[in-house]
């Protein structure tokens, strides 16, 4: 397989939240539901589960900081989250069992995390006057579902390709 | 040693956290440019980012076309009863404009704080966490673009553009919550025109401030809101919204007018910039006033 696959991949990703994120708000019954799209964090996060941490981060750090200069001009933001999710991530996993499942429920379980301590910094520089009640309903449960929907399609195609490549990797290092 | 170890990672992480503090101190003063290494990112980005978007306008185009599409029976009623008044005020345009014209000649006033250079520039990202609303456009600082101009669609003004790298601009929404973002505009309709600012946006209403009126000037609901030029930077005449409801403001001095924008902020694809020609000088567009300059 293609040796760069999995940097691709988060590229992509990376370049597709925003497409996703033109269809939002999305007004249902006069009220306007956010819609955040999370793909890369979810990536990241499966990276985290599935291939090693240490690359995980570096991505995490790399694609942070491009999202932070980008798009919100606010350095260290994201490129600091992205890393710290999958810290996090790395060390949760150790304590419950391997399947994909739970890695999708856990993923989950951090993305829901990952968006309140957002909403929690831009609150605190007051960016945003939302009430938490307005933050739970308008753009908590919105973005859950949305970015469940994603998961839960292409959770498995993240796993394989992940596997995949680790295979190649494991092979590669036993030839030398 | 695991003690030292501890002690180090220890280090490290209070370094992290103070280089962290300090970055993001940093980026959220306000900055009238960018710095190098910031462009060149913004640039190689966002020429990645246009080559996605492309395909995404053209699915929100489908969509729109779909959606009005099913509004045609509706709207073509609605619309062929106002064509007959179209004509009269069309005429009645071509009119006046001959006369302003000509009068403008009589007087030798050749500029007009209405003239301004259209940019036309597509949107090729709007932030995706939506916390602050921004938009990216595929025009910058080559093409002209600088700084607090006035961003509008067909429909009215959206914002301003706060940063420009050579290839790319960003604009902040007029449905910023930023207490800088003052907007000098103008109330038409009346007797005679009041003026006013813009100034913040009511989250949960989804309408604008418009402040700093007179108490004794008397304003309908209905009246139209139109960027007044007097700012300094931003064109005259460009449609901001409607009146949707007068009150007093929180000190009893002035009034307080709740306006509804003309332009939808959602799904936005193509803008224009507007470059004005008569010189721009500093003013409450760009958020300097007197009392800030000091």
């Amino acid at each position: 397989m293609i040796r760069f696959l999995i940097p691709l991949i988060c590229l992509v990703l990376f370049f597709m939240e925003p497409v996703f994120g033109l269809f939002s708000p999305l007004n249902i019954g006069g009220e306007l539901n956010y819609i955040v799209p999370r793909f890369l964090i979810m990536f990241l996060i499966f990276l985290t589960l599935y291939y090693d941490l240490k690359h995980a981060m570096f991505y995490g750090l790399f694609f942070g900081l491009l999202y932070d200069v980008f798009y919100i001009d606010i350095i260290g933001l994201y490129s600091f989250l992205y890393p710290a999710t999958c810290l996090a991530a790395a060390a949760a996993f150790k304590r419950i069992p391997r399947n994909l499942l739970t890695a999708t429920l856990l993923t989950l379980v951090l993305l829901a995390l990952f968006e309140f301590l957002l909403y929690q910094f831009f609150l605190l520089i007051s960016f945003t006057g939302m009430p938490l009640g307005t933050f739970i309903t308008t753009r908590l449960w919105p973005t859950m579902i949305a970015n469940s929907i994603f998961l839960v399609m292409l959770g498995w195609i993240f796993k394989s390709v992940i596997v995949t490549q680790l295979s190649e990797r494991d092979n590669k290092i036993g030839l030398y | 040693m695991p003690q030292l170890l501890t002690n180090k990672r220890l280090i490290l992480l209070l370094l992290g956290v103070i280089l962290l503090v300090a970055l993001i101190s940093f980026s959220l003063r306000d900055r009238d440019n960018v710095s190098l290494p910031e462009q060149i990112i913004k640039d190689a980005v966002g020429a990645g980012q246009s080559v996605f978007s492309r395909p995404a306008h053209f699915v929100t185009g489908i969509f729109d076309n779909v959606d009005s599409l099913l509004n045609t029976f509706e709207e073509n009623q609605h619309l062929k009863t106002r064509l007959e008044e179209f004509a009269g005020v069309q005429a009645e345009v071509k009119d006046l404009r001959s006369e302003n014209e000509e009068l403008k000649k009589i007087v030798g006033k050749e500029e007009d704080l209405r003239d301004f250079n259209p940019i036309q520039a597509t949107v090729i990202a709007r932030n995706p966490d939506q916390w602050e609303e921004k938009l990216i456009l595929n025009r910058g600082a080559n093409q002209g673009v600088k700084p607090n101009m006035a961003v509008m669609t067909a429909s009215g003004l959206i914002g301003k553009v706060t940063l420009t790298t050579p290839t790319t601009s960003t604009v902040e929404l007029i449905s910023t919550l930023n207490p800088n973002y003052r907007v000098s505009a103008m109330v038409v309709g009346g007797a005679k025109d009041v003026y006013g600012l813009i100034e913040g946006y009511d989250a949960e209403r989804h309408e604008l401030l418009l402040k700093r009126i007179d108490a004794n000037i008397e304003l309908k609901k209905g009246d139209q809101v139109i960027s007044s030029g007097l700012g300094g930077i931003f064109p005259k005449g460009v449609l901001i919204g409607t009146i949707t409801e007068v009150t007093i403001d929180e000190f009893g001095l002035t009034k307080l007018a709740y306006v509804k924008p003309a332009a939808d902020f959602s799904l936005l694809n193509h803008v224009i910039i507007a470059d004005r020609l008569m010189p721009e000088v500093d003013g409450e567009d760009n958020g300097v006033t007197g009392d800030d300059e000091s």
